[in-house]
């Protein structure tokens, strides 16, 4: 039998290469998923309650509340962590209303960045919302719209579609953060912090009185258990 | 030089890359970059950075063993295989390349320097395929 020429094995080696590495471009979601990958919009039910929420506290960076609180509670969270979701969605709203608005405490929220890529994203997305005093309704409605963990759906689609239902922050600072967040300061300082404080889990709460933290542990996840730990700290404090 | 040592020396090239990728990758670390700029952190924790959940760094390590495994075979298809394993690593470096420039708008020395060898292995390996029957080991290259 004839040989087949080499010229044509090359040939039929580079069209099966070229189907694998289509195939390969198509999984990964291809050069366009900017675009392409964008998650459906909610509906703004969502994002009203968030800036109903937070109207009228002063924001500062990561600080919500009265800078003249005489304590303050440091949430330690990430973005990617459902439990954090949990809190963010059932308790929190209870915290800020009853403690927050009322001057009893400030807040500061802490994101760390290590459950995976989405995190890493995510911790950046957040510093850029932080530098325009946006923190807290970026995260409540990131939460609200929270993914899968670790299956990349922190793209850029998605800081767009959560920061853009933000009012009065930049969606495109937002999404140049995520795909650049070892450049915020931020993003190391909570890991640092975190750290520091030997906080190993998420969400993580402490209480600042006069520079002395007292870890807040809280029975149970609802409302009621967190004012219980809060008021017990602030009680022995 | 003949093409199969050039393939082994290229294939652990490679290996030696793409394995410092995957242990920067697992380990959380940023790679080293000369000349700072943040390009290869930008490139990491872009979302091209997996495919289907697999670290792109992985699958280049994956691919480089594979094309330095394919010289254990006899010439003919260890060469047919060596190709084709090229030939694919170099169309999804060529694309990654493009990625980087146009959606993640940085560069990462790490990947441009696996492009390259990728680049030359296809090359290499094409050369391979298409050298005459029982030419053998008696092939040369010129060296670099």
């Amino acid at each position: 039998m004839q040989r087949r020429p080499a010229i044509v094995n090359v040939a039929i080696l580079a069209v099966l290469a070229a189907a694998v590495v289509f195939a390969a471009i198509l999984i990964s979601g291809g050069g366009d998923g900017d675009e392409t990958t964008a998650t459906p919009t909610p509906g703004a039910a969502a994002a009203q309650e968030a800036e109903k929420l937070y109207a009228g506290i002063p924001q500062n960076g990561i600080r919500l509340g009265d800078p003249d609180a005489p304590a303050t509670l440091i949430e330690i969270a990430d973005l990617q962590c459902p439990f954090c979701a949990q809190y963010s969605n059932e308790a929190m709203p209870s915290v800020i209303e009853d403690y927050v608005r009322t001057g009893k405490l400030a807040y500061e929220l802490r994101f760390r960045s290590f459950l995976g890529r989405d995190s890493v994203r995510a911790a950046g997305a957040a510093a850029a919302a932080a530098d325009e005093n946006k923190l807290y309704e970026f995260a409540d409605v990131f939460y609200r719209n929270q993914g899968p963990e670790n299956s990349d759906y922190a793209d850029d689609a998605f800081m767009r579609m959560v920061a853009s239902q933000v009012p009065g922050l930049d969606a495109e600072k937002v999404v140049a953060a995520a795909d650049d967040p070892l450049s915020q300061p931020a993003v190391r300082d909570a890991e640092e912090f975190a750290r520091g404080i030997a906080s190993t889990s998420t969400p993580d709460f402490f209480l600042r009185v006069k520079g002395r933290l007292t870890k807040i542990e809280p029975e149970g996840t609802a409302p009621a258990d967190y004012a219980k730990a809060i008021d017990a700290a602030l009680a022995a404090a | 030089m003949t093409l199969r040592r050039a393939t082994a020396v290229l294939a652990l090239a490679g290996i030696a890359i793409a394995g410092y990728l995957t242990w920067v990758h697992y380990n959380g670390l940023e790679p080293v970059c000369v000349g700072g700029g943040g390009g290869c952190e930008k490139v990491q924790a872009s979302r091209w950075a997996e495919l289907g959940g697999v670290p792109v760094a992985v699958l280049g390590l994956a691919g480089y063993v594979a094309i330095l495994a394919s010289l254990a075979l006899p010439e003919e298809i260890g060469a047919a295989a060596a190709a084709f394993l090229s030939l694919v690593g170099f169309g999804f470096s060529a694309w990654l390349t493009y990625v980087e420039v146009e959606k993640i708008e940085a560069i990462c020395q790490w990947c441009v320097a696996s492009a390259v060898v990728m680049t030359a292995l296809a090359l290499v390996s094409v050369a391979r395929v298409l050298r005459p029957p029982g030419a053998g080991r008696g092939v040369s290259v010129a060296s670099p």
